[in-house]
């Protein structure tokens, strides 16, 4: 009976994307339904959610495969989900190029990842992954063409890398789902002909999800986005990446041998290099970027740990770093001018500025936030494991990191507003109705991660499990 | 001295508990929670009280201070129930939290927690008086310090080694803001610096933690599990080094002590009074717990070590002080002072010595906090904090002349002041097993005195400068606020063993801090006991 709702959420949330741009194409939507609209698709996107948290906890197998409904997907898709929902209300859709086709991409972008998060071999994973990326090159091409194609491009090299990846784990495991490769993995052990591919296809997903040095694409590309194509950048593409990679970590586990090495090089250069450069930087969208690709670094060195409690905190991690990625830019809106448009928001606007700073201040894994959560469980895991040298690199990351989002609350809080922007405050509108409680949303579930973060990190944990590891 | 240190102990086996009139009339189990908790809400209401323009200013002032005569009430309620020579953790409350990683909410305390829960208070007492003054965004710099002072207590209280790292980290953040926000002209690197060794702190405490978290099986960080798991001794070699620079950071001990001359000298008073009272203590209370009382072996290795940088420590902040041409900076070396003598104790290992350590937190942070007070407002009041044009204020500034004394008498740790059984204990006990380091520690407090003497002969008692600016004597709010950091020092001076009924063992309100601060302290020193 249960089955019959598994593939509602994802009806839902594609079905509305469809109907945006169709709608909007054709010129359905009149101007006086556009304030509403946000509001209306974020509700969806809540039945959705309520659907999928009903639902999800089903077991099953749909699509010869193809579509697996399991512990992993149930958690990544609530995440999903929720991120949706914060992400749709937050924005100041006024400030967007078009608001049907920014709800349509930014509801295909989740599409995308909840594809992945229930792939159950590699089409779906590739496919959600590329619906996910083609959305974040669509918005960031709408307002800068240039950046929008220096992105397509770097997508062709990620999207080369993975699908030769692909087919190299195909010929040589003669197995293109999951769990029959991942059994014809235990059986033959490491070998070169499978490290080659491995390396591809890591290398494929590590551009996808910006990780450093691969985030020479991403992270520019997403400064020059509107805030909502920044956050389905920062957050829903980088997160499909970080499933697939969590997923294609699982399957590779009986072999660690084959990615270890490499996933902890990229985890310590993101962790470090990702906190030196958002104290490098004062922008706040750029440090906001920086931020994310540290805890992105943090996500792969869980899973060098190729064990269920790294990658299980990983998944942990991603739920946080998802909903901070994605949210963040949009929380951030029109303070793209630099650090001066954040002087004295927390007088100013201080639902806007507790939002910026918890969303700053998780990324950078303070506690106790959603972020230094998941950052704690993979810590734990690579202590247990003895991976003693990444830890030391990650923490190095994060104190550079804190050190960076501390210095962006002190232009929040501690100085003083300019006097046009008071003046302008004035009279401005404030954060409508529907943002306000976005930005509360996301607050609540950056702080409410910790205080529940027994049953979500044992969802995580069971998410891990349904991947096979033990 | 060994005749003196055995007549020591036979003199004092350990006693019964002792019942105090009264105790028993209020009992619950989330005691210890409200202590961490009520300050976060008060902190998250201060937060959303709309205050326009400063109107509400005033009313912030009182929320602040009311909630901490109230966390006091509680305490004293605490303190009341206590069981004394207990040798179990009380208040004791657990709550599954992330058992996926082995977290638990998990609080309790025992005697030296009580003795810093006491400080606390008193300590963020002092703190929200001495802030009274605060003008500019009045509602935020409350919040913040509200925050400061539920992650000290929180890290005080927690008995698992997540909870205590996350309030540990935590503490770090409010106190960078409020040095950011509300310090003098070189804030900004005042600020950083702390951010930078504290974070480096947290750093070494998460070493420590995931190193023993690993050696014990990865199971469970509740220190009832992680503590008392046999670890293998270069496991504890490790992760006693890594708890020395998370300890030496907070302190400080020389040489991680670079943080402290900007912050002192930049802070604002109440800020300076929280980071010397109590923050910094919880460097020596974690050595205390998570090195002395828990991993001997590591603590048989590197007593040499601690008592060397204690050592280093009193010594080079007694050869600074004579240096210095600026008060509040000579505030800021002297606050290293307590903290090391603290850890010489501890460094002795002997249950004399920890017990004195333990005493020393107490009356080292009461001590520091009016040391970093008196100076503050001496240099507020004088206009100047340069030691060239202070001079001769004691005719002008009666009050704060008696306090400076007293803070004085409180670092040095001489009669009536409630270092001095904290250093007697402390040093009769470290004479036996670190002879050297004691004596150094000693020849450094003499040079400390020295110093002080030279400074403030000429500053409160020499010529009046008659180029310097008007002076003016403590106002009523800064006589307060060193007033109670003052009495308190007084009280448990006079009282160690709280006051008797004449003519009986009987206490009267206070069973005595002597007395609380032992329960546990057996224990912990029970693998020492031979030495």
């Amino acid at each position: 009976m249960m089955r019959a709702y598994l593939l509602v959420p994802e009806a839902l949330v594609a079905g509305t994307a469809l109907l945006l741009l169709v709608a909007g194409r054709l010129g359905y939507l009149p101007r006086s339904w556009r304030g509403r609209l946000p509001g209306a698709v974020a509700a969806v996107v809540v039945v959705a959610l309520i659907v999928e948290l009903w639902a999800g906890g089903t077991l099953a197998s749909l699509f010869g495969g193809g579509f697996v409904q399991d512990r992993f997907a149930l958690f990544a898709k609530a995440a999903v989900l929720l991120t949706l929902v914060a992400a749709i209300a937050v924005p100041d859709w006024s400030a967007e190029d078009s608001v049907h086709v920014g709800l349509a991409m930014i509801l295909f972008a989740g599409f995308g990842v909840m594809v992945v998060a229930s792939a159950g071999d590699f089409v779906p994973l590739w496919a959600g992954l590329e619906l996910a990326g083609a959305c974040g090159v669509a918005l960031v091409g709408v307002r800068r063409p240039d950046l929008g194609l220096r992105l397509l491009l770097a997508g062709g090299i990620a999207t080369a890398l993975f699908a030769i990846g692909f087919a190299f784990v195909y010929a040589t495991t003669g197995a293109a789902d999951l769990a029959s490769a991942r059994l014809v993995m235990a059986r033959e052990g490491p070998t070169l002909p499978l490290a080659i591919p491995v390396l591809l296809l890591l290398g494929g997903l590590a551009v996808r999800a910006g990780l450093a040095p691969f985030h020479l694409a991403s992270v520019p590309s997403s400064l020059g986005a509107s805030p909502v194509g920044s956050g389905i950048l920062l957050g829903l593409v980088a997160a499909a990446a970080l499933l697939a990679a969590i997923k294609i970590a699982a399957l590779l586990s009986p072999s660690p041998e084959t990615l270890s090495v490499y996933l902890e090089v990229v985890a310590a250069v993101a962790m470090v290099g990702g906190g030196a450069a958002a104290l490098g930087v004062r922008a706040p969208r750029a440090r906001l970027a920086y931020l994310a690709v540290g805890q992105v670094g943090w996500v792969a060195a869980g899973l060098s740990t190729h064990y269920l409690s790294g990658l299980g905190g990983a998944l942990f991690l991603v739920g946080a770093f998802m909903l901070a990625a994605t949210c963040g830019p949009a929380i951030l809106g029109a303070a793209e001018g630099g650090e001066a448009s954040l002087a004295g928001l927390g007088a100013l606007r201080p639902v806007r500025a507790l939002g910026i700073a918890l969303v700053f201040l998780s990324l950078a894994g303070a506690p106790p936030l959603a972020g230094f959560f998941g950052e704690f469980a993979v810590a734990a895991a690579l202590a247990q494991g003895g991976h003693f040298g990444l830890l030391a690199m990650g923490l190095v990351g994060s104190v550079l990191s804190l050190v960076a989002a501390l210095g962006t609350l002190r232009v929040l809080y501690l100085q003083s507003a300019p006097e046009e922007a008071r003046r302008a405050a004035g009279v401005a509108p404030g954060l409508r109705f529907i943002s306000s409680a976005g930005a509360v949303l996301v607050c609540f579930v950056m702080v409410a991660y910790g205080a529940f973060a027994n049953p979500i990190l044992g969802l995580a944990y069971q998410g891990a499990e349904a991947l096979g590891l033990r | 001295m060994n005749a003196v240190v055995a007549a020591i102990h036979a003199a004092s086996p350990t006693p019964a508990p002792i019942t105090v009139p009264g105790s028993g009339i209020f009992q619950t189990s989330l005691l210890l929670s409200l202590l961490v908790w009520a300050p976060v809400l008060v902190a998250g209401l201060i937060a959303v009280l709309p205050n326009p323009r400063g109107r509400f200013d005033a009313l912030i002032k009182q929320i602040a201070f009311f909630t901490n005569i109230g966390l006091l009430f509680i305490l004293w309620i605490a303190y009341n129930q206590f069981q004394n020579f207990l040798s179990t953790v009380q208040y004791e409350e657990k709550v599954s939290w992330l058992p996926a990683i082995g977290a638990v909410y998990h609080l309790g305390i025992d005697g030296p927690g009580l003795v810093m829960l006491i400080l606390s208070g008193i300590v963020a007492l002092a703190s929200v008086l001495a802030s009274w003054g605060v003008r500019e965004q009045v509602r935020s710099y409350f919040c913040l310090l509200l925050l400061t002072e539920a992650c000290v207590n929180g890290a005080v209280v927690a008995h698992d080694m997540f909870v205590l790292l996350l309030f540990w980290g935590a503490a770090t953040i409010p106190l960078a803001l409020l040095v950011l926000g509300w310090g003098g002209p070189r804030r900004e690197a005042a600020a950083w610096r702390l951010a930078a060794y504290w974070g480096l702190g947290t750093i070494a405490l998460l070493v420590a933690t995931l190193a023993l978290y690993s050696a014990a099986g990865g199971k469970s960080f509740d220190m009832d599990v992680l503590l008392r798991v046999p670890v293998a001794p270069r496991v504890q070699l490790v992760a006693g080094l890594a708890l020395i620079v998370a300890a030496a950071t907070r302190l400080p001990l020389f040489p991680f002590h670079g943080w402290v001359r900007d912050l002192y000298s930049q802070a604002p008073v109440g800020v300076s009074v929280v980071i010397a009272g109590v923050s910094t203590r919880l460097g020596a209370y974690v050595l205390l717990r998570l090195l002395i009382g828990s991993q001997p072996i590591g603590a048989q290795l590197l007593s040499p070590l601690l008592a060397l940088m204690a050592a280093a420590t009193v010594i080079y902040a007694g050869l600074v002080v004579l240096r210095m041409t600026d008060l509040r900076r000579v505030a800021a070396y002297l606050t290293m002072v307590p903290g090391a003598v603290t850890v010489l104790g501890l460094a002795a290992l002997s249950p004399l010595a920890i017990g004195g350590s333990v005493l020393s937190l107490f009356s080292g942070g009461l001590a520091a906090a009016l040391m970093v007070g008196v100076c503050a407002t001496l240099a507020d009041r004088a206009q100047t904090g340069n030691l060239m044009v202070m001079k001769g204020l004691a005719p002008r500034m009666p009050n704060l002349t008696w306090l400076t004394v007293l803070a004085v008498l409180g670092l040095l740790g001489l009669p009536l002041m409630a270092s001095f059984p904290a250093e007697m204990m402390t040093f009769f006990g470290a004479f036996k097993n670190q002879p050297l380091f004691a004596f150094a520690v000693v020849g450094g407090l003499a040079i400390v005195g020295a110093s002080l003497a030279v400074i403030l002969h000429g500053v409160l008692f020499g010529t009046p400068n008659p180029d310097a600016p008007g002076v003016s004597d403590a106002s009523s709010g800064e006589k307060w606020f060193l007033g109670v950091l003052a009495g308190a020092l007084l009280w448990v001076g006079m009282f160690p063993g709280g006051p008797k009924l004449p003519g009986t063992d009987t206490p009267i309100f206070d069973p005595g801090l002597v007395n609380a601060m032992a329960a546990g302290i057996t224990e912990m020193a029970a693998p020492y006991a031979a030495k």
